[in-house]
């Protein structure tokens, strides 16, 4: 059996509020496992303790009780994170560095010598669709740019795993599109990436396994087309269907004793229509 | 498991760390303004009134030196007292730890650009002081030359004005008073990680400045006083082991009385300075290590 990229076992945090004598528990016996290679949607509302794990994954946060382990390496060494990059939530970047400069300083930080910083920076500048903003100052990027330098930065120490805290928080449909793309690419280059959201048709798109936390607690995990399937029920989609056809499908149904529970035209998602939209306009211009 | 290739400590990455702090600490506009106001008031000390050459070095050497002192100190706990909130409110602190940086590396790489731009100051409030002493001096020489007197008596009145101008003392004081810059910024530093707002940091900073000043004067009152029982013996004996007697860095009074400073003062208080500013950084890495970010 592989090792897993993080491992989290029967971690509790439990946060004492100061001057009473209150606690808030953020998470709660919490078990998880993300395979090498894999893409895992940490997923629940707002106060659910997401972002409290992945800090303690990253060694950001303390433990109250339990382990947490980044390849085999407990959080709390800082040479568990060489294998790791992170975007965190609404990221703010030194405005008065450059794009390039941004990237240099992080690597620096990695330990990358000078001919492979350089040689890293463009490369990451391309994956993310920065090159041309390279020389702008971070003070005139947009939102969307922001959260492409803020995973480029992640990237720069080519990490095996890539932890992002709401990543297309704020962000436009081109720009969030933008951002699943590059998980997409980050996957398919066998990085492993554990995210946090709360929107979920984005997750449902790019994740593998899904775990949803409420509470502090995880109350359901699985991998994403198991958990969301409905046993019994399938949906056939047709297209240049006539009439007839269908009204012969329907009768086959209700003769094989099946319950047709839905008759309608297929739609599009309105992200779609919104990226198509836009698209044609700019290309008009 | 993978391979480590992390070293303990890097070098590269504190001076990346520290540079980044220094660009950052140069753009803020307190910096600009602390630095313009304190070469105008040095530059402006020239113009005060005087009676003899004598009284217009002291008063020279008192605006600026002082003006230096206050400055410097000013600079160390604005500057130091903004850092670490700040980062943790950009949550730029997040990125930066995310990577294979240790909390201390972070820290001291804060604290050696603050210490930098503290050395800039310095230095070019040094520059504009010597100067401005030196075109004074130029001027009284000149005055001292044109006035009808024996070559002897010449001699000797010219001797009397660079004695009371510029002298090799003036270095270890202005050196003085950068070290007593930075162990603020050290103290400053070490404030900050327990505090969670920088107005918090810069308050508890100006009540220990004080402290650090008259803590001396009122050590010495006290014991002079027939009742000084333990219990005040012990609590000036804590107040002196944890605050740093600021006043001791002072060599202000003595530089414009003519007073020399004897190498070894000069480097058993630089070594005390020294020795308290490592203090405070280290506490400050043990309460950052343990800090919940």
């Amino acid at each position: 059996m592989s090792e897993p990229a993080v491992a989290v076992t029967e971690l509790t945090k439990v946060f004492p509020v100061p001057w009473r004598r209150q606690e808030i528990v953020a998470v709660q016996n919490l078990n998880l496992r993300v395979e090498p290679g894999e893409v895992y949607g940490l997923l629940g509302p707002n106060g659910s303790g997401k972002s409290t794990t992945l800090k303690i994954i990253l060694g950001l946060v303390s433990t109250t009780r339990g382990q947490t382990e980044i390849f085999g390496r407990n959080s709390r060494l800082v040479e568990s994170r060489e294998a790791v990059g992170f975007l965190p939530e609404s990221p703010y970047f030194y405005k008065y560095l450059t794009g390039a400069e941004t990237l240099r300083f992080f690597g620096k930080l990695c330990g990358l010598s000078r001919a492979s910083l350089k040689k890293r920076v463009d490369e990451v500048l391309e994956l993310v669709g920065l090159a041309d903003a390279r020389d702008r100052r971070l003070s005139g990027y947009s939102k969307g740019m922001l959260q492409r330098i803020g995973l480029a930065q992640a990237l720069i120490d080519e990490p095996k795993l890539i932890v992002l805290d709401e990543p297309t928080a704020g962000v436009d449909p081109a720009g969030s599109r933008e951002i699943r793309d590059l998980i997409v690419d980050l996957k398919r280059r066998g990085i492993t990436v554990l995210l946090s959201s709360h929107l979920l048709a984005q997750v449902q798109e790019v994740c593998d396994r899904v775990g949803i936390l409420a509470g502090g607690v995880l109350v359901r995990e699985g991998k994403l087309e198991e958990l969301i399937a409905i046993e019994n029920q399938t949906e056939l989609v047709l297209q240049n269907a006539s009439d007839n056809l269908l009204h012969e499908i329907e009768t086959l149904a209700v003769e094989s004793h099946a319950k047709l529970i839905a008759h309608r035209r297929s739609t599009t998602t309105l992200e779609r229509l919104f990226l198509e939209a836009t698209t044609k306009h700019h290309s008009k211009e | 498991m993978i391979e480590a290739r992390h070293r303990r400590f890097s070098f590269v990455r504190v001076l990346a760390i520290a540079t980044n702090t220094f660009t950052e600490l140069t753009r803020l506009k307190v910096f600009h303004v602390l630095l313009i106001f304190a070469l105008l008031l040095i530059g402006s000390s020239v113009f005060m009134a005087r009676f003899s050459f004598q009284q217009e070095f002291q008063i020279l050497k008192d605006v600026a030196l002082g003006a230096m002192s206050i400055f410097t100190s000013l600079l160390a706990v604005v500057a130091t007292a903004r850092l670490i909130p700040q980062d943790i409110e950009d949550r730029t602190i997040y990125t930066i730890l995310a990577k294979p940086v240790a909390r201390f590396e972070y820290l001291i790489g804060k604290l050696a650009g603050v210490l930098l731009l503290l050395a800039i100051g310095t230095l070019a409030m040094g520059a504009m002081f010597l100067i401005v002493l030196y075109a004074c001096e130029q001027t009284v020489l000149h005055e001292t030359a044109r006035q009808t007197m024996s070559p002897e008596q010449l001699n000797d009145a010219l001797r009397a004005v660079r004695a009371s101008a510029l002298n090799a003392d003036i270095v270890p004081c202005i050196a003085l008073i950068y070290i007593k810059a930075c162990l603020l910024g050290a103290l400053t530093l070490f404030v900050s990680t327990f505090a969670t707002t920088s107005v918090f940091t810069t308050v508890v900073m100006v009540f220990i400045y004080f402290i650090g000043h008259l803590q001396a004067t009122a050590r010495e009152y006290w014991l002079q006083q027939s009742g000084a029982g333990w219990i005040t013996r012990t609590f000036l004996a804590l107040v002196a082991l944890i605050f740093p007697d600021l006043q001791a860095f002072n060599l202000v009074d003595g530089i414009i009385a003519g007073a020399a400073i004897p190498l070894a003062f000069f480097v058993k208080t630089a070594a005390l300075g020294i020795f308290y500013g490592a203090i405070y950084t280290l506490l400050a890495g043990v309460v950052f290590y343990g800090k919940e970010l």
